[in-house]
C-alpha cells in the first residue's frame, strides 16, 4: 500500500490485502454464529407442528396464515410503524432545519436535547408517558384546569397515545442521520437557489429536501424498524387491546411455550419489516438518482 | 495500531473475565432465579445476608419471571443457568412435565418440618402463599362485594383488567367465569361478559403495568394479590383489598432445585434458609409484605385471614387442567379484546 502511494501507481482493480480480510474474519465469524445460526434455527423451529418440537411440518405456518386475525395484527404493526415515521418526519424535519440555521452554541444545546431520550432507559421513558398521558396525568390535568374538557380524555391505551409517545421515543433515530446529512450540504446551494429567484419554499422542496433524502430515508428505516418492534412501549402505553406482532411473539414464546408458533410470528415480523424497509430504501435510491442524475 | 502483544494481553484479559463467575461459584455460592421487583429486593436484603451468615454461601440472584425461568432452563437443555427456581403453580407443572427439576431429599431441609403438610412434595417446597382478590381505591369507589360487582357501575368504568399471562390474572378470570356459570375449564362466560362491558372498562393492560396504572389513577379497581396491595399502600397509594364473596384465591410460590444444578448442596442450604423462621418473619415486614408459611411465624394483621389453616377454605385451582387450555385462552382473549 505504501509503495503504491509513494510511487503513485494506480491499479485498475485493487485487491484486498490478505491481512485486512483476516482482521474482519473474527467479526464475520461472530456475526455468523450469533446472528445467522440462530436465524437459521428460528427458520428450522418454525417448521414443527408441536410445541415439543418433535413433529416436522407446516402446521404452525398454516395456522398463522390461515387466521384472518394474523393479517390484522400484521397490518396494525406495519401501520403503527408508518404512522410513527410520518409523525417523526413532520416534527423532526422542521427541527433539523432549525438546527441547520442555529448558531454553533445553540446547535450544541439542540443536539443534547435530541440525544437525551437515548440516555434514558426505555422503561423509564415509557413509564414517564403513563404519567403524562394518564387519566390524572399532566395533559388531562392541564386541559381540565383550563376548562377545555370536562371529563378526562382517554389518551393512554389508545393508538394516538402510543404514536405520540413513540414519536418522542424514536425521534433521535430520525434526527441524527438527518442532521448528519444536512450539515454536510453546501450552504452556497441555498444562496444560489435564492439568487436564481427561487422562493424559500421552492428552495426547500427543490434543493434541500432532495439533497437530504439519504438522511431522511436512513431515519425512516431506523424509526420504522424500531417502532414496529418496540414491545415495552407498545404493551405498556398501548395496553393489551392494541395487539402487535411483538406481543404475540412474547405470549407464544414465554407464556405458552409454543416456540414453533413464536418462530412463525417472529419470521413474519422480520419479513414484514424487511419488506417495508427495502421499499423505503428503494425509494431513497430512486430519489438519489433524481438528485444526481 | 494493535501490536501482537497488546492483542494477546487484551484477549487474555477478556478470557480471564469469562472465568470470573465460575471462580466466584467455586468459593461457595448458589445461583437462584428470582422474580424481579419486590422478590428480588427482599431476597437481596434478607435471604442473601442470612445465607452468608449461616452457611458462608454467596447468593447470586438472577431476576427472571416464572415463565422466563422455564424458557431459559428449557433452552439450556440440561445445563441450567441457575441452581434453584422460584415458581407459581402453572409454570411449576410445566417444569415438572419438561423434567427441569431434581427430586428433593426432604431430609436435607431441616425447616421443612415447620411447613404445613401440603407445602412439601418430592419436587420442592412452598415458601410463600399468595392471596388474590379485588383491590380498589376507597376514595374513588365503594368496596365491591365480589366478582360480579366489577361488571356494574360504578366499578366497571374504573376497572383495570389483565389477561391469562400471569397466574393471578388467570385465576381471577376463572373465578369471574365461575360466577357467570363457567368453570375451571370453561372461561367462555367471563369473556362474554367482558366483551359486553369492554367499551366502559378503564384499562386492559400488561400485568406488570397494572400497579403503575392504578397508582396513576388510570383505573381504580383491579384484581391482584395482597402483596401488591400492601406494597402500594406502603407508598401512600389509596388502596384496599377485598376478599370476594365467593372466596379469596390462594396459590403457593415454590422453590425447586434445577436438574443439572452446579451447586446442589448449596441449593439445599438456600431452600432451608428461605423456609426458616428468621427469614420468613423478616419477609413479612414492610416493604416486602410476604405471606409466611412457616408455622412458627405469626401472620401480619393486614391479611384477610388470621391463620394459615383458614386458607384451606380459600379457592385453589388445578393447574394440570389449566395449563393445556391456557394457550387457547390467551389466543381467545387477544381476539375478543383487540380493538
Amino acid at each position: 500500500m505504501t509503495s503504491e502511494r509513494t510511487t503513485g501507481v494506480a491499479r485498475p482493480r485493487r485487491r484486498l490485502p490478505l491481512a485486512e480480510w483476516q482482521l474482519a474474519l473474527p467479526l464475520a465469524l461472530a456475526f455468523a454464529s450469533i446472528f445467522l445460526a440462530p436465524l437459521l434455527m428460528l427458520v428450522g423451529v418454525s417448521f414443527f407442528n408441536d410445541d415439543k418440537i418433535t413433529q416436522p411440518g407446516f402446521g404452525q405456518w398454516a395456522k398463522f396464515l390461515g387466521d384472518p386475525f394474523s393479517y390484522k395484527v400484521i397490518a396494525d404493526t406495519m401501520l403503527l410503524g408508518l404512522k410513527t415515521v410520518c409523525a417523526t418526519i413532520v416534527i423532526g424535519y422542521p427541527l433539523a432545519l432549525i438546527y441547520l440555521d442555529a448558531s454553533p452554541r445553540l446547535q450544541k444545546v439542540l443536539i443534547f436535547i435530541i440525544v437525551m431520550p437515548l440516555l434514558l432507559s426505555v422503561v423509564v421513558r415509557t413509564f414517564a408517558w403513563i404519567v403524562v398521558l394518564g387519566r390524572e396525568g399532566v395533559v388531562n390535568t392541564l386541559l381540565l384546569q383550563l376548562g377545555i374538557i370536562s371529563e378526562p380524555l382517554r389518551l393512554l391505551q389508545t393508538e394516538l397515545g402510543l404514536v405520540i409517545s413513540l414519536t418522542q421515543i424514536e425521534m433521535p433515530l430520525m434526527l441524527l442521520p438527518l442532521i448528519s446529512v444536512m450539515s454536510r450540504l453546501d450552504p452556497n446551494l441555498r444562496d444560489a437557489s435564492a439568487a436564481l429567484g427561487a422562493s424559500r419554499w421552492r428552495t426547500l422542496f427543490k434543493v434541500i429536501v432532495p439533497l437530504s433524502m439519504p438522511g431522511l430515508v436512513a431515519g425512516c428505516l431506523l424509526v420504522f424498524a424500531s417502532s414496529t418492534t418496540a414491545f415495552i412501549s407498545q404493551t405498556v402505553i398501548g395496553g393489551v387491546r392494541l395487539i402487535y406482532l411483538p406481543l404475540l411473539i412474547w405470549q407464544q414464546s414465554l407464556v405458552v411455550f409454543n416456540w414453533p408458533f413464536a418462530a412463525v410470528v417472529s419470521l413474519t415480523l422480520l419479513v414484514s419489516v424487511l419488506t417495508v424497509v427495502s421499499a423505503l430504501s428503494y425509494l431513497g435510491r430512486r430519489s438519489g438518482g433524481y438528485v444526481h442524475g | 495500531m494493535f501490536s501482537r502483544r497488546r492483542l494477546l494481553a487484551g484477549a487474555t484479559a477478556l478470557g480471564g473475565a469469562a472465568f470470573l463467575p465460575s471462580i466466584a461459584h467455586a468459593k461457595g455460592s448458589v445461583a437462584a432465579a428470582i422474580y424481579p421487583g419486590t422478590w428480588e429486593e427482599a431476597f437481596r436484603a434478607i435471604v442473601a445476608p442470612a445465607l452468608k451468615k449461616k452457611d458462608s454461601v454467596d447468593l447470586e440472584l438472577q431476576p427472571l419471571f416464572a415463565v422466563d425461568q422455564v424458557a431459559k432452563a428449557k433452552a439450556a437443555r440440561g445445563a441450567p443457568p441457575f441452581d434453584a427456581f422460584v415458581l407459581d403453580p402453572g409454570p411449576r407443572i410445566t417444569a415438572i412435565q419438561d423434567g427441569l427439576f431434581d427430586k428433593i431429599d426432604i431430609k436435607k431441609i431441616g425447616n421443612a418440618s415447620k411447613l404445613p403438610a401440603g407445602l412439601v412434595d418430592e419436587w420442592g417446597i412452598g415458601v410463600n402463599a399468595q392471596v388474590v382478590g379485588i383491590a380498589y381505591n376507597p376514595k374513588k369507589v365503594p368496596a365491591p362485594k365480589g366478582w360480579k360487582d366489577l361488571f356494574t357501575d360504578p366499578w366497571v368504568s374504573r376497572l383495570g383488567i389483565t389477561g391469562f399471562q400471569t397466574t393471578f390474572g388467570t385465576v381471577s378470570l376463572i373465578e369471574i367465569a365461575k360466577v357467570f356459570g363457567g368453570s375451571e375449564t370453561n372461561i367462555e362466560p367471563a369473556l362474554v361478559e367482558l366483551k359486553k362491558v369492554l367499551p366502559k372498562i378503564a384499562a386492559v393492560g400488561q400485568p406488570a403495568a397494572m400497579p403503575g396504572l392504578f397508582q396513576q389513577g388510570q383505573c381504580d379497581v383491579i384484581y391482584t394479590n395482597t402483596q401488591t396491595v400492601a406494597t402500594l399502600k406502603g407508598r401512600g397509594v389509596d388502596i384496599e383489598f377485598v376478599k370476594p364473596d365467593t372466596g379469596a384465591i390462594t396459590f403457593l410460590t415454590t422453590l425447586h432445585i434445577a436438574k443439572g444444578a452446579a451447586e446442589v448442596a448449596n441449593a439445599y442450604k438456600y431452600l432451608d434458609i428461605v423456609a426458616g423462621k428468621e427469614v420468613q418473619e423478616a419477609l413479612t415486614k414492610p416493604p416486602y409484605n410476604f405471606i409466611p408459611v412457616n408455622k412458627d411465624v405469626p401472620l401480619p394483621d393486614y391479611l384477610p385471614m388470621k391463620s394459615l389453616d383458614e386458607m384451606s377454605s380459600y379457592v385453589r385451582h388445578d393447574w394440570a387442567k389449566i395449563n393445556p387450555l391456557r394457550a387457547g385462552w390467551i389466543e381467545k382473549f387477544n381476539k375478543e379484546m383487540a380493538k
